[in-house]
């Protein structure tokens, strides 16, 4: 008789429709990078197997996780972390050379005229040609591939940076040398502050840079680390593996990408453009 | 009292460092010619079971990437001993007086071979003509092969050679990109393992039956260490042929002490690729002129072919020069 069944329901629903789409939509909208990444492993999958391209050809993702699985966890630790070691050397090398070295240059005529070229001309090497003659002058041992890292990295700091210092508005530092200021000072307090983007976007780009400068060291010379391993891995003509350490690689590359993003925000907030605030 | 103590304290301090100054190693930097595989597990067998420990060596193994880079690495004092191609070494020290000696012979026989595919109707050299192989870029083969083929009554250039990356030669055959690829003998088993996978065997045509004679992979010496201390070198030489020994008799052992120092090694395909070289070390000319030997005949006919191949005169280089047997062991 009384049977509110069919009313009730309706009366206590809390969300109408629209905006159950909303938050569905939402969802979707945050996921959607992992689900485009999802989308492309799957039709990856499924394209070799469906046309059945050998493993050694190009490796299913399933095949490139089994792969991974199979290599000892000490083996990864080992050969990520010379990897990392050398990459975190290297770029360290040229941010305390690149920066000092771009405030020199900025700040000197004479340098900027007799250095300037010297670095473009060690830019335009290409450092994979010269990298086993670098090994052969600095023997065994980390030095070759830190320095091979190095020479990739320290030119983008360079630049960037020496671009951030000559950005600063010159009336604010005719104001500084009229208010009696110090170079060191001017320096210190408006230009370098003036080029933090542009050192933390070359920073970023460099860090990038770091792990495939190592990696080109480690073709060259190396017992252990990730780009030993892929060179190692193709010897044997396990191609599923040699990917597995490049999946590995990109990770690290990221990770590092982020770090860098993530200091710039942690440390200097006030130099991100007003959307990444 | 006091200072009895301490003074018997000190002697047995000082004793302590006297007898561990005695124990004190000496060192080897030994360079490998290439990446680890089992033709070069005599090393790691040597290291794995004590051998080198047993007579006061202590060897760190490196890895070279060639034989030529080998010998630049112990010429500028980057290594002290390694291993390496006899005909790079020659090369070198034809072009300029590179501070290296080989020491000893490994390989008695060349390992440069042609892999092709079982049933693809090539049985031998002249069914390459009009043919396409691929070979490492960087491989010392590929200035050799011409001339075997012209050793041969072929042209220099019957067969079409494409240089590719090493990596990508195996993929390269087993997809039928290629019909066969310029290869060392003991890459067989990798190629092997590679090939059935794609349904194919591997037909190998081993040089060394088509003429190519002359000493292959050898032990080099720096000349700084053969200078400053010679009996470090002929200790070194007499563990490495107890080692060798021991790999040719024992070839899994050579594969599980190899995965024991450079875990990514398979095992198995290590034993199977020392099983392979021990086929160009245990040879009827090692039977003769004894293990490690350079034997001048087969010393001068390996020079002969590099000066062919580099278009050297023949005086350009007395191999003997290249060579010392003041170490051999017994």
């Amino acid at each position: 008789m009384t049977s509110p069944t069919t009313s009730a329901p309706r009366s206590s629903a809390p969300a109408p429709w629209p905006e159950r789409h909303r938050r569905l939509y939402g969802a979707l909208d945050r996921g959607a990078p992992l689900l485009a990444a999802l989308a492309l492993l799957l039709i990856w999958e499924l394209a070799c197997r469906l046309l059945a391209v050998p493993s050694y050809l190009l490796p299913t993702p399933s095949a490139i996780a089994l792969s991974a699985v199979q290599v000892p966890l000490d083996s990864w630790l080992t050969h990520t972390w010379a990897t990392l070691r050398v990459s975190l050397q290297g770029y360290a090398l040229a941010v305390l050379i690149g920066i000092p070295l771009a405030v020199a240059l900025a700040n000197s005529r004479l340098l900027s005229r007799t250095l300037y070229p010297q670095l473009v001309i060690i830019q335009s090497t290409p450092i994979v040609a010269v990298a086993p003659i670098i090994v052969v002058v600095l023997g065994a041992g980390d030095a070759p591939r830190v320095v091979i890292t190095f020479l990739i990295t320290f030119f983008p700091i360079v630049v960037s940076t020496v671009t951030g210092l000559q950005a600063t508005p010159p009336a604010m530092l005719e104001l500084s040398r009229s208010l009696g200021a110090s170079r060191l000072r001017a320096v210190r307090d408006i230009q370098l502050p003036f080029a933090v983007p542009y050192i933390f976007s070359a920073l970023r780009i460099s860090v990038t840079l770091a792990i495939i400068g190592a990696v080109v060291a480690e073709f060259v010379a190396a017992e252990n680390g990730l780009g030993f391993f892929i060179a190692f891995s193709t010897s044997f003509f396990k191609v599923p593996q040699a990917f597995a350490a490049l999946v590995v690689l990109v990770s690290l590359s990221l990770a590092l990408f982020q770090l860098v993003s993530l200091t710039q925000r942690l440390v200097f907030p006030w130099s991100l453009p007003k959307t990444e605030k | 009292m006091k200072v009895r103590a301490l003074r018997s304290i000190l002697f047995a301090l000082g004793v302590s460092a006297l007898a561990a100054g005695a124990q004190a190693a000496e060192k080897i930097r030994w360079l490998n010619d290439w990446l680890p595989a089992g033709d070069k597990a005599v090393i790691y067998l040597g290291v794995q079971e004590g051998l080198f420990e047993d007579a006061g060596i202590e060897v760190e193994i490196m890895t070279g990437r060639g034989s030529s880079d080998v010998v630049s690495k112990l010429g500028t004092g980057a290594g002290d001993m390694g291993s390496g191609g006899l005909s790079a070494l020659m090369q070198a020290k034809a072009g300029a007086r590179v501070p290296v000696t080989a020491v000893m012979s490994i390989y008695t026989k060349q390992p440069d071979a042609v892999f092709v595919a079982e049933g693809s109707g090539i049985e031998n050299l002249k069914d390459l003509t009009g043919k396409t192989l691929a070979t490492a870029t960087f491989s010392a083969s590929n200035v050799t092969w011409p001339l075997v083929l012209e050793a041969n009554g072929m042209a220099p250039d019957a067969v079409k050679v494409l240089k590719v990356d090493p990596g990508a030669m195996g993929p390269m055959f087993a997809t039928g990109r290629v019909d066969g690829t310029i290869n060392w003998i003991t890459k067989l088993p990798a190629f092997e393992a590679l090939a059935s996978e794609a349904g194919k065997k591997v037909k190998v045509l081993p040089w060394s039956e088509y003429g190519f004679n002359g000493y292959g992979l050898s032990i080099f010496a720096s000349d700084r260490l053969i200078k400053d201390n010679p009996a470090l070198v002929k200790k070194f030489l007499a563990v490495y042929k107890q080692a060798l020994q021991m790999a040719i008799e024992d070839p899994a052992r050579a594969g599980a002490a190899l995965k024991a120092m450079v875990p990514d090694i398979d095992a198995d395909i290590a034993a199977e690729e020392f099983e392979v070289s021990a086929g160009l070390i245990d040879t009827e000319i090692a039977d003769k002129d004894g293990l490690g030997a350079f034997e001048p005949a087969l010393l001068k006919e390996t020079w002969t072919w590099v000066a062919k191949a580099q278009d050297l005169p023949e005086d350009a280089l007395d191999p003997e020069d290249v060579v010392t047997r003041d170490f051999l062991p017994e």
